[in-house]
């Protein structure tokens, strides 16, 4: 079998041409009209973005939806990150912690929702189902980078009077940073997905309250511009860290 | 520079909950101020594991190791022992220069440039001072594990077959230099390696191990004069002392 090129200008062609055939292909949908009203015309979609009333009401979906996501996002990059450096440092503490992490992970965020309802407030609600998965994702990525530094080089360390402390910021911090920004890409589509669900416990605004609403009162083109843009807010922000991914890989991988 | 005193020392790994591993027999051996001692042995005697507790990696279960009369932690907190490795053990994304400063952050002393310098150039890695260590060969990368081992003037180096993964020309190339750098400022080594000649060229004695449970063999004078060059190589002495290290070294 011949080999995919992977050329600049091959990829620019992938990176144009992917999105073009799925377009084509949802446009023939619609069209046919196999699957009924549920399929608008791409030609509506793009209308709806460009009418003042409802960009305006999107714009302020999506900077409600980002933020909390955003929130969320760093919450669980700290918490899951702080977890992680706990377990590394105070091997004891390990065992607890991990199973800790997979049990809060293992509770569907729809069943913790209404619990922070009645904990904190409706407004908070997308922002902490966003930070779960993170921390999880975060807790995983780092303590498992922490121990990916070769016995090797901790000898090395050792022998040159190093302490525990110096051996975590001059080697294993730096040998963990791959793992991390591979956890933090995850992340990137946990946040969003938990900020959406976390809006249906009654945000006052949002994509999730748009989408949610929209498909009750069967505006489809409307609904589907929302779900468009959270998937283009997420795709953004995994883009952003396999970018930083990608940056450090060449130096520390 | 430091005199090393191992002392009946002894080491066994638990296997599981009844049987042992005897890594290591009623070692005896003192090490003079300023020698440089070869340990060579088959593979398994345990020579890799006494540089191992020398340099306090690992306890010892049984015995003494006193480094000018303390243990081998004291020198080592002090920041006065030197290692390199088989496996180069350079941290892959610092430089060359990077990687030799790495000994001065450890011990919280101000970074030396000009002793770096003076270091890359001694085992002639001048103009790769930005390299990256993957950007290096095999003989580069252990030269500047070399440099780095010997950024802090330590009172003791300890070399664990150093130049075993190098092909037959570069090792003989860099224990010419080798030899060179310890006449520069004669500081206590051991050296572990497999090569019968390469412990005759650089040591003053060479101590032979046998293994399971690792014990010493014999420990031999190297009778010759220092600098040796390739014609120490070609002697007969030479060859005669390579003939009777090896058929000691057969089972």
């Amino acid at each position: 079998m011949r080999e995919a090129p992977n050329t600049p200008a091959s990829r620019l062609a992938y990176a144009i041409g992917a999105p073009l055939c799925l377009l084509a292909a949802f446009e023939l949908l619609a069209r046919s009209g196999v699957a009924g009203l549920t399929v608008p015309t791409v030609e509506s979609i793009v209308r709806i973005y460009l009418k003042p009333r409802f960009a305006a009401l999107l714009w302020r979906s999506a900077v409600a939806t980002g933020g909390s996501a955003a929130v969320g996002m760093f919450a669980g990059v700290f918490i899951g990150t702080a977890t992680a450096f706990t377990a590394h440092l105070l091997p004891p503490l390990r065992p607890g912690l991990d199973r800790l992490a997979v049990t809060v992970s293992a509770i569907p965020a729809l069943a913790l929702g209404p619990i922070f309802v009645l904990l904190v407030s409706r407004e908070t609600v997308p922002e902490l189902l966003a930070a779960i998965p993170v921390a999880f994702l975060i807790y995983v990525a780092v303590s498992s980078g922490l121990r990916t530094a070769p016995i090797s080089l901790g000898q090395m360390m050792t022998t040159f009077g190093a302490g525990r402390l110096q051996r975590l910021f001059y080697l294993e911090v730096p040998s963990a940073l791959p793992s991390f920004l591979g956890g933090l890409k995850v992340s990137c589509t946990a946040a969003m997905i938990g900020a959406i669900v976390g809006e249906w416990f009654g945000a006052p605004t949002g994509l999730g309250i748009v989408i949610l609403n929209t498909m009750q009162n069967f505006e489809i083109p409307l609904m589907w511009a929302a779900v468009l843009l959270t998937a283009a807010i997420s795709l953004g922000g995994y883009g952003l860290a396999h970018l930083a991914e990608r940056a450090v890989a060449r130096r520390f991988a | 520079m430091a005199a090393i005193e191992i002392k009946q020392v002894g080491k066994s790994y638990a296997l599981n909950r009844r049987q042992s591993l005897v890594a290591l027999d009623g070692i005896d051996l003192c090490v003079r101020d300023g020698e440089f001692i070869a340990l060579i042995g088959p593979s398994g005697c345990g020579k890799s594991t006494l540089l191992h507790l020398v340099a306090a990696l690992e306890p010892v279960t049984s015995g003494s190791i006193l480094i000018d009369g303390e243990p081998p932690v004291a020198l080592r907190e002090r920041h006065k022992l030197g290692i390199a490795f088989q496996e180069h053990a350079l941290l892959p994304w610092l430089s060359v220069e990077g990687n030799l400063a790495l000994p001065y952050r450890i011990a919280g002393l101000a970074i030396d440039n000009v002793r770096i310098k003076n270091l890359i150039a001694l085992v002639g890695l001048e103009g790769f001072e930005s390299a990256r260590p993957r950007q290096l060969s095999g003989g580069m990368r252990q030269r500047a594990a070399i440099a780095r081992s010997l950024c802090l003037e330590p009172s003791l180096l300890l070399l664990d077959e150093p130049f075993g993964a190098l092909d037959a020309v570069t090792r003989r190339r860099l224990n010419v230099e080798m030899q060179r750098i310890w006449m520069e400022r004669r500081v206590t080594t051991l050296l572990v390696t497999h090569s019968v000649d390469e412990a005759l060229f650089l040591a003053d004695r060479v101590v032979v191990m046998t293994g399971r449970p690792g014990r010493i063999a014999e420990i031999i004078d190297v009778p010759f004069a220092r600098p040796r060059g390739a014609e120490v190589l070609r002697s007969e002495a030479f060859h005669r002392m390579m003939d009777y290290l090896t058929g000691l070294l057969e089972p």
